[in-house]
């Protein structure tokens, strides 16, 4: 598996507009690639760089190592699946699906036998004929899929395919779409702001805020150990704390001191100040006085599997967000534990492109 | 009781707006040159009409007018509206206030204009200034009944057009002209009716010796006017009744298949 899609540099503005700072990003052959970040973080910009409808001011596009930066979008070897399916309205289903092997001047039979199959792969057997305006949401965005795989494209776009859907069909279509992927054996670039989706699905999940990529990594990495406020926040939810390095491999945070497993070697010494992630989940309830620190429940919500709470620090400068499985009721004064390795170090912002998130937070 | 009333009233309307028409008709058959008493059937004020080589010149003049100003303009229009999305907001909106002036402004004015330009420049007033002005009147037409199907989504097809392998002409006859085309035909059926049906604007550009049938029914009413013209009006009403009926029926077709595809 090597390297299919290499982006270096990339920069774009729009009337005077910075949307895309310096974008580096390389994809792999056969992987599952999700762009991730909230509207106007500048994922749609670099999924269009790619399919070529927009040409970056500076930077280059390679495709299997060759420059494809100047190669117009009908030549490029990708695919998009459009974000409100785009799909052809006066065109049936068969003929949608058709399209581009039309253009490439296909016998009659073999479109037939080729949208035939994409139609099965898609688990839509026997729409043809079927008008555009006739199907529901979901079956659009199979055909929309159908569409854009049936030339066998070595890379698929998919700009926020499954945001018109609604939760349920969402979820179904996740799996469809790995199942997809699999089956056909090629990479796919997707784009979202649903942060479960892109934990769900991707191999690597790329986090971009402000023209900016803030963190690739693989879906665990990315939640475990996010490397700013922004990616903490952006992905599940969090305690976003600031606090102070007091000793090798302690952190104080509000005047409590945690031992964590973060110290010079990785970059934090005595004395730096830095950003602490405490996921609402890794925080314990332990009797009071037991614990780290002490709080009382203000507030408690039932969300299904579990109950999440909000907790007042003692001397009350902190809320803190909890998840647990236990039902403890508001006004218990409790104690608090967290695992030192469930505490996340990570450094203040220092450069414009770590700044830019602190607007958002 | 109820409904009768309601029918009579319905029926008196009619009266009102037909009966004028159907005594045009009744009249273009009438045997004498009289314009009230009925001699007897005749069909020689047809005969008339399309011996006169004055009218069957106007007639000719009018039709491949409005049928080249409603081409030229569809086509100028059509290129327009596609061309806006480029353009800043602001500067598209300006545009569009400019393109909707002509159609607010009085068309003795746009006519007066006209003509002054043209005696200005030169030009000699003939076939090719009442064309030249019957487009400039049409063009605004095109650009109000074809913008409205160019929107965000008319772009986004063109782009999905292309990421499958389309050429971007493959990409516009496929995609985007299918998309405009309803707008297009009304924008080319209103420009041919509004150049059929313009008297002004025609006499101010014309030059002599040149008629379409509004400019010959009026000069020819200052002289006594000719029964034949009755026939050309009746022929002309008959047509438009027929193309009226055509389109009806076939979007009634139309529109039942579409429910029968649907059940």
């Amino acid at each position: 598996m090597g390297e299919l899609i290499r982006l270096e540099g990339i920069v774009k503005s729009f009337d005077d507009n910075v949307v895309l700072n310096g974008i580096d990003l390389s994809v792999d052959e056969n992987e599952f690639v999700t762009l991730l970040g909230p509207s106007g973080c500048g994922k749609t910009t670099t999924l269009r760089i790619i399919a070529g409808f927009e040409k970056p001011d500076e930077g280059r596009v390679y495709f299997d190592g060759k420059d494809i930066t100047d190669m117009p979008a009908n030549q490029r070897p990708v695919n998009t699946v459009f974000q409100n399916y785009a799909l052809f309205p006066h065109m049936s289903v068969g003929e949608n699906i058709a399209f581009s092997l039309r253009v490439k001047n296909k016998s009659e039979k073999e479109i037939r036998d080729r949208v035939k199959k994409a139609l099965k792969l898609v688990n839509l057997k026997g729409f043809e004929n079927r008008r555009i305006d006739q199907l529901s949401g979901g079956q659009q965005q199979r055909i929309a899929m159908a569409r854009a795989i049936v030339n066998e494209p070595r890379v698929l776009l998919l700009d926020e395919p499954l945001g018109a859907l609604d939760l349920k069909l969402r979820q179904e279509m996740e799996y469809e779409l790995v199942r997809l992927k699999n089956e056909l054996g090629i990479t796919f670039i997707y784009i979202t702001h649903d942060q479960e989706e892109a934990l769900t699905m991707s191999d690597k999940v790329v986090v971009m805020n402000e023209g900016y990529i803030q963190q690739e990594g693989s879906p665990q990495e990315i939640y475990d150990e996010p490397v700013n406020a922004f990616v903490a926040d952006f992905i599940g939810d969090s305690n976003i704390l600031s606090g102070q390095m007091v000793d090798e491999r302690v952190v104080r945070i509000d005047g409590v001191d945690y031992p964590c497993i973060d110290g010079t070697e990785e970059g934090f010494p005595p004395r730096r100040r830095v950003d602490v992630v405490i996921r609402p989940e890794d925080i314990d309830i332990v009797p009071y006085g037991k614990g780290l620190w002490n709080g009382t429940i203000t507030s408690k919500l039932f969300i299904g599997v579990h109950y999440e709470m909000l907790v007042q620090s003692e001397d009350g400068k902190i809320e803190w967000l909890l998840q647990n499985y236990d039902q403890h009721d508001v006004g218990e004064k409790i104690g608090m534990y967290v695992d030192p390795e469930n505490i996340q170090i990570m450094h203040k912002p220092k450069s414009e492109a770590e700044s830019a998130i602190e607007i958002d937070l | 009781m109820k409904k009768a009333i309601g029918r009579i009233y319905i029926l008196i309307i009619m009266l009102f707006l037909y009966l004028p028409i159907l005594t045009l008709i009744v009249l273009s058959f009438n045997d004498a040159k009289s314009m009230s008493v009925w001699t007897g059937f005749s069909l020689h004020w047809y005969e008339e009409l399309f011996q006169s080589r004055l009218m069957m010149g106007a007639i000719v003049n009018t039709f491949s007018i409005a049928i080249l100003a409603a081409l030229i303009a569809t086509i100028v229009g059509t290129m327009a509206v596609l061309g806006m999305p480029a353009l800043r907001s602001r500067t598209e909106n300006v545009l569009m206030g400019i393109n909707n002036i002509p159609m607010l402004n009085a068309d003795i004015v746009t006519g007066i204009a006209l003509m002054l330009f043209f005696l200005m420049i030169g030009a000699p007033r003939g076939y090719t200034t009442i064309l030249f002005s019957h487009t400039v009147f049409c063009v605004p037409y095109v650009v109000l009944s074809v913008r409205p199907r160019v929107n965000k989504n008319t772009n986004k097809l063109y782009e999905a057009a292309l990421d499958l392998g389309a050429s971007e002409s493959y990409a516009f006859r496929k995609i985007v002209l299918p998309e405009l085309w309803p707008g297009i035909t009304s924008g080319f059926l209103l420009s041919f009716t509004m150049s059929v049906d313009d008297f002004i604007i025609t006499y101010f550009t014309r030059g002599a010796g040149i008629n379409t049938i509004s400019t010959l029914i009026y000069s020819e009413v200052k002289i006594g006017i000719r029964p034949s013209l009755f026939a050309l009006s009746t022929i002309i009403f008959v047509v438009a009744l027929l193309v009226l009926l055509i389109v009806n029926i076939r979007q009634d077709r139309a529109e039942r298949n579409a429910l029968a595809d649907i059940y």
